[in-house]
């Protein structure tokens, strides 16, 4: 028996129509969409339906590669069942070459795979006759691609798809959004338009915390926090299977341990899974968990998504949820069945994290639920897209920029951006086309091919890692290997030290070729962190409730447990300095040892304090000299310094207005030095940063080069490169929310200003206070700033 | 510039990242890279610029502030095989034109290996690695136990140093003990290694205008 969402799209779809199907997880989406096209190919046989599988007909793409083999054998399960002759494979970069070989001769009638080996397809020029037969494109789980590059690539693809085949219906699964019709337009490009449908199942979710017994002794700041230990164990202890998200890597490490110590016996029985650990070892750890084998797994977003995890009977959340689709997502993963209620177990690491609980329950009723926002136009996908097809069947240059514009996040592409990329990609830009030596797409006849087999083979390569960054592997003596990690966070880890990773408690004997080669450690001591950063702000949407919620408390309004819980603390915050109203910015002052502080409370997430710290800092120091240092957190920013400057000079005002927002901020952070980071990734997108892999060819090596060096020969010699521009731009975006900081700096210009002197710090304060992760603003030259640091040095040994 | 004693000689650690050596008035570069972008451009990476013209100009600004007799490349002159283009090969020698006196040597690296020797008409005499000069070995890969005393390039030294609270800066380095001096790579379109400080190893830190030593 169909549901009625579920007919609704079958109907759609046999008027010829796409669309977007968003429903919860676990409520039937993928029937919504897969049985459609089975049953009309079962209409198109008489008398009888065949024997033979169908050529290509349905294209599936999913955002994880690790999920595509799943979601094949679960599809070829349904048509299997259903008795037809459907094929279903995966292809991803985990498929074997001689798999990949044998589908490009024959594929299977449904190909299941991932926006990165699509592209590569359309690399091949034999790809439009073998999709010719194509009459369905699925792409799965589209929220989690809409607002990334391979969102943006997934787009250019299916462009391409369409011009190819006119009648192609595309239709996409998605989680609910704050804007999904953004999604449907994305999705379909500019030249269609579909049908949104809603699964009107409701599905209940309930959010429940575990609240310290003692919470005079709760911990008012940090992030790990293990006081809750004993308590998650009995939680686990109750059900059959748990999942115990965290929301970074370290901490999964942490509680992992931690559960170990206070349950021995669990060795074995529980679990941990995080996107730098093996991946056989996690695809272990998957299949027990399916096979209902183990207690518990301690994981990050790596286990948000999954297609069946039936036998997970608890969710629990360790430290604040930071956003509330991210909350439902996981809480989606119990009560995977049709009509169960999800639940997720929240477990504070400090006490603010109450107020976020309370929230996000709010913003769930009221559905106020996170927008994701498509990329605009990223030229280095463009380029890199460019080649793919120039490497396939070759490319006109008019009728592919009409495809491309039909692209949503390329609807606005401009005359001068597509010929800056052709230039780009054919002649090298601008400061190489006076040499004449650079030829990767070479126009012949009006058609835009690649002729050098070794360029051809070196972008296929990279197509395929373009998300990820160099990593080192990490492997026991005898060869058996644990995982991997970013080069960068190993680094910090000494040979001889200790680390926890995996897990485990390792000791690093060496690293070399990009492999660390450890034992397990004989001491107990251990660096925990050996990654930092990936902490996602708090979204607007729940940095709003949560701001509500103080508000009620500040009405002594508290009708929640969590907030209950909180009573003494809130008390405490009124009592000292105040809890504010919607239209009020609170700012505290106190005098310690250290200086003056000051604690400003926007309630705009650790992105935008950050660049609110430093645009502050900024215009201090150019009314007067100053030496200050910072801290942001996700509720506000503290700015430090040891002289008073007086209350002239903190005209709040006017240090927090949005005006010469754009040029200031450029003065006030280091933005070139944030934007090489970034360029590094859009360098890789564009091809030009050839990361290698194990067993690449030598002349590979030598033109390897870091994305740092790179920046800067851009930086001096064609500094008008575009990409250059989009690193800049996407830092702004990424790194600095800089929308959200333009509509808070508005939104602060009417708000009551709520300044409080305190004597010692407040709920409010102190965690902002311990946070330990300070910045200096420096205005000194790189000498004075180099000898200081040496004579530091000198100082301490 | 900023001198040292190595070995009973005074030599100058030029923030232009080469060595100095007064007596002989002898120059020393390690690791030139000459024609990397050339090589990049041929596999379709469109590094722009044309770093072999700058790092020509460079090395002519040096030998003109010294007066400088002779100049040792310390290894890595071409890039790779890639590099061998006309176009590389007429700016060295135009280089090559304004100092006709000038002695040159190779003391060939790993990368010189592959791409050959440099062009006949630069008349550079290229040695294999180590070559020995006076007191003293001159090398492209540093050697862990030499019998003599040695200057080398090869490892690109780098150096990150923090201080409280302030960002680390990392700077191209000398890294000097009394057997061996490690330059920092010459060429511009370079990337660079960091390297950590032994107990008996001094570095000196540049930032292509002044010298600085980390204690």
């Amino acid at each position: 028996m169909a549901l009625p969402f579920q007919e609704q799209a079958w109907q759609a779809f046999q008027d010829g129509k796409s669309g977007l199907v968003h429903a919860p997880t676990g409520t039937g989406k993928t029937y919504a969409v897969w049985i459609p096209p089975l049953m009309e190919w079962l209409g198109q046989q008489s008398p009888k339906p065949g024997k033979r599988a169908p050529n290509l007909t349905v294209l599936w793409v999913t955002p994880l590669r690790s999920l595509a083999q799943d979601t094949a054998l679960a599809l070829q399960k349904i048509s299997s069942a259903l008795d037809l002759p459907w094929t279903v494979e995966a292809r991803t970069g985990d498929t074997s070459g001689s798999v990949k070989l044998r589908q490009r001769r024959h594929f299977p009638s449904c190909l299941v795979t991932t926006p990165e080996s699509l592209s590569l397809l359309l690399s091949y020029a034999g790809t439009r006759n073998a999709f010719s037969s194509l009459t369905t494109v699925v792409v799965d789980e589209w929220h989690e691609l809409l607002a990334t590059k391979r969102g943006t690539m997934t787009e250019l693809c299916l462009a391409r798809l369409r011009n190819w085949i006119p009648n192609l219906r595309t239709w996409g699964l998605s989680a609910t959004l704050g804007n999904l019709g953004t999604a449907l337009s994305t999705l379909l490009g500019t030249k269609s338009q579909g049908i949104l449908i809603t699964a009107n199942q409701k599905k209940k979710f309930v959010v429940e915390t575990i609240i310290p017994k003692d919470m005079g002794k709760f911990p008012w700041s940090g992030h790990l926090g293990g006081k809750l230990v004993e308590q998650v164990a009995r939680r686990i202890e109750k059900a059959k299977s748990t999942l115990v998200f965290t929301n970074v890597r370290s901490q999964t490490e942490y509680w992992f341990n931690a559960l170990l110590e206070v349950r021995p016996q669990w060795q074995g029985q529980i679990g941990i899974h995080h996107g730098s650990i093996d991946k056989d070892v996690r695809l272990f750890v998957e299949e027990r968990l399916r096979k209902g084998e183990i207690k518990a797994v301690v994981c990050t977003s790596s286990l948000d998504l999954g297609v069946d995890f039936a036998p997970v009977s608890q969710v629990l959340q360790i430290g604040g949820p930071k956003g509330v689709a991210r909350l439902l997502q996981r809480a989606g993963r119990s009560g995977h069945q049709p009509g169960a209620s999800s639940k997720i177990y929240c477990v504070p690491t400090q006490a603010m994290e109450l107020v976020e609980y309370a929230a996000v329950r709010n913003s769930i009723q009221r559905m106020a639920i996170e927008s994701r926002i498509p990329l605009q136009a990223p030229l280095d996908l463009l380029s890199q897209h460019l080649v793919t097809l120039a490497l396939g069947e070759g490319f006109s240059k008019s009728h592919t920029l009409q495809e491309v514009r039909t692209a949503w996040s390329y609807k606005d592409l401009s005359e001068q951006d597509w010929q800056w990329t052709i230039d780009f990609i054919t002649k090298g830009g601008k400061s190489l086309s006076a040499y004449g030596q650079f030829h990767k797409v070479v126009e012949q006849d009006g058609t835009y091919r690649v002729s050098s087999s070794n360029i051809s083979r070196y972008h296929r390569i990279s197509i395929g890692t373009i998300t990820s960054d160099p990593s080192v592997l990490v492997t026991f003596r005898n060869g058996k290997k644990l995982g991997s990690v970013e080069q960068s966070f190993l680094g910090r880890v000494k040979p001889g030290q200790n680390f926890y990773f995996a897990g485990k408690l390792l000791e690093l004997k060496r690293i070399a070729n990009l492999t660390a080669i450890v034992s397990i450690a004989k001491s107990k001591k251990g660096i925990l962190s050996i990654w930092s950063g990936g902490k996602a702000p708090l979204s607007s949407e729940l940095a709003q409730a949560v701001r509500e919620k103080f508000m009620e408390a500040g009405a002594s309004n508290l009708d929640c447990k969590e907030m209950q819980a909180m009573k003494g603390i809130l008390d405490l915050q009124r009592k000292h300095s105040a809890l504010p109203k919607m239209d009020q910015l609170l700012i505290e002052k106190t005098t310690s040892k250290e200086g003056i502080h000051w604690f400003v409370f926007p309630f705009a997430g650790r992105l935008v304090h950050e660049g609110m710290a430093a645009l502050v800092g900024y215009r201090l120091a150019k009314i007067l000299p100053v030496t200050l240092t910072f801290s942001v957190n996700d509720y506000g920013f503290h700015i430090c310094s040891n002289q008073d400057l007086g209350q002239e000079i903190m005209n709040w005002k006017k240090l927090l207005s949005p005006r010469d927002l754009d040029d200031e901020l450029v003065g006030a952070l280091n933005l070139s030095e944030m934007a090489k980071k970034q360029f590094r990734e859009v360098a890789r997108v564009a091809g030009l940063i050839f990361q290698g892999y194990p067993g690449a060819p030598k002349s590979s090596r030598q033109v390897q080069v870091s994305g740092n060096l790179l920046f800067d020969v851009f930086e001096k010699y064609d500094s008008g490169n575009l990409l250059l521009a989009q690193a800049k731009r996407e830092v702004l975006e990424r790194e600095l929310e800089l929308d959200r900081m333009k509509i808070k700096l508005e939104e602060i210009q009417g708000q009551e200003l709520l300044l409080k002197q305190t004597r010692k710090f407040t709920p409010f304060a102190f965690p902002l206070w311990a946070e330990s992760l300070r910045t200096t603003l420096s205005t000194e030259s790189w000498g004075d700033r180099v000898r200081k640091m040496a004579q530091d040095l000198e100082a301490s040994a | 510039m900023l001198p040292i004693l190595w070995n009973q000689h005074e030599f100058f650690l030029c923030p232009e990242k080469a060595l100095y050596w007064p007596d002989r008035k002898m120059v020393f570069l390690a690791d030139t890279h000459f024609g990397k972008a050339a090589s990049f451009w041929k596999m379709g990476i469109p590094v722009p610029g044309n770093s072999t013209e700058e790092d020509c100009s460079r090395m002519a600004r040096l030998l003109c502030k010294l007066k400088a007799e002779s100049l040792v490349f310390l290894g890595d002159f071409l890039h790779a095989k890639a590099a061998r283009t006309d176009t590389i090969r007429d700016t060295i020698l135009l280089w090559r034109k304004n100092f006709p006196r000038l002695q040159l040597h190779l003391v060939r690296g790993n990368h010189d290996l592959h791409a050959g020797d440099p062009w006949p008409e630069l008349q550079i005499q290229c040695h294999p690695d180590p070559w020995g000069l006076e007191s003293f070995d001159c090398r492209h890969i540093p050697a862990s136990s030499a019998i003599h005393p040695y200057l080398a390039g090869h490892l690109h030294p780098s150096y990150r140093i923090s201080g409280k609270g302030q960002k680390p800066i990392i700077s191209p380095c000398f890294v000097v003990s009394p057997e061996k001096i490690i330059l920092p790579a010459f060429g511009s379109f370079t990337g660079t290694l960091k390297v950590t400080k032994s107990s008996h190893e001094a570095i000196y830190v540049t930032n292509g205008a002044e010298v600085i030593r980390i204690p």
